[in-house]
């Protein structure tokens, strides 16, 4: 019995199973996967970008460690106190109080991954579990989270964000992450919860049932294993709104104070009104957030074509 | 009547979210830490001022009696007064519901029949490099970061060519002068309004474009346009009267489920643009403290994001005759 089995993804991987019969089914098929994805130019395209931006964050350890004046919050050059172009001692200026732009842009790929991926990752853990268990549970259970679900999915994440913030004071950046994490499960349950309604009436689930498995052990052994590469797909998406999100906070200066975020960096910008005279300053933050959503929406999209091309429709819709 | 039945138990299904929304949002602004009177009343009033506010607005009675008079007031409009503006907060909001749904309307709708429109093109022109040049478009405007696109904007079109306003919706010399026209001020309004617009239509329209895309090239495989072509029909009518009408249907769709995504982005560009709307009126009101102001705005804001998903719905199951619910 696969344990992946998702429409094109098999087709595809007897065709290269010859190639690699003599390997594990494991590597196998993400052998088959990574083949056609190879083709897409658009997932080539978003990954190549990704490991650029990887790279900057790496990076981002670097600076600091040759000069205190590159840290990003409080690294200011001694001789500087306005926002200067670029220069050979700052590749790209310096802000209005003389810190380190390209440090700062740095720093921000490191809190972009960070924001993303964390919350990401809590989102996808939240919308598998309870979409895993409203399709199996089905009846009152069913309802009531899918109901649930359909409240959450029309709040505007950012507008409740800012209202918590309005309340709590200044958020910390894993609050806003968890925040993020805790309204953006909606849209991962409702497919994970359609999947597992197909499944559920696979023999396969039918016959651990008769030997005798808990609720439990059929949901997270035989149903899980079957959802998480569509899991992991909406991940990809979910990154970008995090991201988007967080960035959008720290632009309206709702952020993090102690984090460096490229959201952070567009809002010096525009509240300290260099908007007009610094586009040093103005374009490189923005032109980052804009690039790394659309690596990973590119990602995303890409996946999904390894995955079902069926599914294509619904991954779009954010 | 069918159509009514399904609207009538949407409603219902609403006023539910609605009331559990209204809910959390009372238990939220008495647990958050700090005192809940000093939230609600504006600490520079005079103590009567102050003393009639707290027994309007139940400030002084236990939780459950605060609950059915938060409940009562919000029946009735009463949210309290604004800590910046010192006016009654449903005056302020009641003025600026009209410029949000004006702004916003006009860019979801612009978006998704130009969305549609391409999305057409582009599925019938599939792996040629109209369609190619076209989805990278559509990838890029979709995931450019909102805010950055509005000050770019503003910085080249504004600024450099000084085409449009900088800010604002109204410019005063217009509309105060007795001379001016209607046509005048809409004139002026519509001038004001282009940047906004662009900024909200740019980020939105990639999206429908991707759906309809491949939505039309799912529905070009369904038997009925096989059907059109074997009668011999031209390719145009097949695809504009066959075949694009039914791969319109998951935009609508689409429209509605991230219809709270995009009220962020209304918020978002108001702010930058000084649009005078409900989304910068909250991000203000979070921003200075004044919390009725807010929570009328956030209550207003959640009011409007369920009524469009009904809309949305409603006009779904008008266009398609298939789905009765």
């Amino acid at each position: 019995m696969g344990r992946f089995e998702i429409g094109s993804y098999e087709m595809s991987m007897e065709k290269l199973n010859k190639k690699s019969l003599n390997r594990s089914p494991r590597i196998a098929r993400f052998r088959a996967g990574w083949a056609i994805y190879r083709q897409n130019l658009l997932g080539k395209i978003g990954l190549t970008l990704l490991v650029i931006f990887a790279l900057m964050a790496l990076c981002s350890f670097i600076p600091p460690l040759i000069d205190p004046m590159y840290q990003p919050m409080t690294g200011v050059d001694p001789d500087i106190a306005k926002s200067t172009g670029p220069s050979l001692r700052h590749w790209l200026g310096t802000d209005f109080m003389g810190r380190d732009i390209l440090s700062q842009l740095l720093a921000g790929a490191r809190v972009a991954f960070m924001v993303g991926v964390s919350a990401a990752f809590m989102s996808i853990v939240i919308g598998t579990t309870i979409g895993m268990i409203a399709g199996y549970m089905g009846k009152f259970v069913d309802t009531l989270l899918m109901r649930l679900a359909d409240m959450i999915m029309v709040m505007p994440t950012l507008l409740v964000v800012l209202i918590l913030s309005a309340l709590f004071g200044q958020l910390n950046i894993w609050i806003i992450v968890l925040i993020i994490a805790l309204f953006r499960w909606p849209g991962v349950s409702r497919v994970i919860r359609a999947q597992t309604l197909s499944l559920k009436q696979r023999p396969f689930i039918e016959a651990a049932k008769v030997a005798g498995a808990s609720h439990m052990r059929i949901i997270f052994r035989h149903i899980m294993p079957n959802v998480l590469p569509l899991a992991f797909l909406y991940m990809t998406f979910r990154v970008t709104s995090a991201i988007i999100i967080e960035a959008a906070l720290a632009f309206l200066g709702f952020g993090d104070p102690s984090t460096v975020s490229w959201g952070m960096m567009l809002q010096w910008v525009w509240k300290t009104g260099h908007m007009f005279k610094a586009p040093y300053w103005l374009l490189p933050p923005g032109i980052c957030i804009s690039l790394i959503t659309l690596s990973f929406y590119m990602l995303g999209r890409a996946m999904d074509e390894v995955l079902d091309p069926r599914l294509r429709k619904e991954a779009e819709t954010g | 009547m069918e159509l009514t039945r399904y609207i009538g138990r949407r409603l219902i299904q609403i006023a539910i979210i609605f009331f559990v929304i209204l809910t959390v949002l009372f238990l939220l602004f008495r647990l958050a830490p700090g005192d809940p009177v000093s939230r609600m009343v504006d600490p520079d009033m005079t103590p009567e001022d102050a003393e009639f506010l707290i027994s309007q607005l139940g400030l002084d009675q236990p939780l459950g009696m605060q609950y059915l008079y938060y409940l009562k007031n919000f029946f009735t409009g009463n949210f309290g007064e604004s800590f910046h503006y010192g006016q009654p907060v449903i005056e302020i909001i009641w003025a600026r519901l009209p410029n949000t749904i004006l702004l916003f309307t006009t860019a979801i709708i612009l978006a998704a029949l130009v969305g549609i429109f391409l999305g057409k093109i582009a599925s019938w022109h599939k792996g040629e490099t109209t369609d190619t040049l076209m989805t990278l478009g559509a990838l890029v405007t979709h995931t450019v970061f909102l805010p950055w696109l509005g000050l770019i904007l503003i910085w080249v079109f504004a600024y450099k060519l000084d085409w449009f306003p900088i800010t604002g919706m109204l410019s005063e010399e217009v509309w105060l002068d007795p001379g001016a026209g209607i046509f005048t001020k809409l004139i002026d309004v519509l001038h004001h309004m282009i940047l906004p617009l662009a900024t909200l239509f740019f980020i939105h329209f990639g999206s429908y474009l991707l759906i309809m895309r491949s939505s039309m090239l799912e529905t070009l495989k369904e038997d009925y346009i096989l059907t059109a072509r074997a009668k011999g029909l031209q390719e145009k009518v097949i695809r504009n009267h066959h075949a694009a009408p039914n791969a319109a249907l998951p935009v609508v769709t689409s429209v509605g489920l991230s219809l709270a995504f995009s009220i962020n982005g209304g918020a978002l560009t108001e702010t930058i643009f000084t649009w005078p709307g409900i989304g910068r009126e909250l991000v203000m009101a979070v921003s200075q403290n004044d919390y009725p102001l807010a929570q009328a705005s956030f209550l207003l804001i959640a009011i409007v994001v369920l009524l469009s998903n009904l809309v949305v719905d409603t006009l779904y199951a008008y266009l398609d005759p298939r789905i009765r619910y």
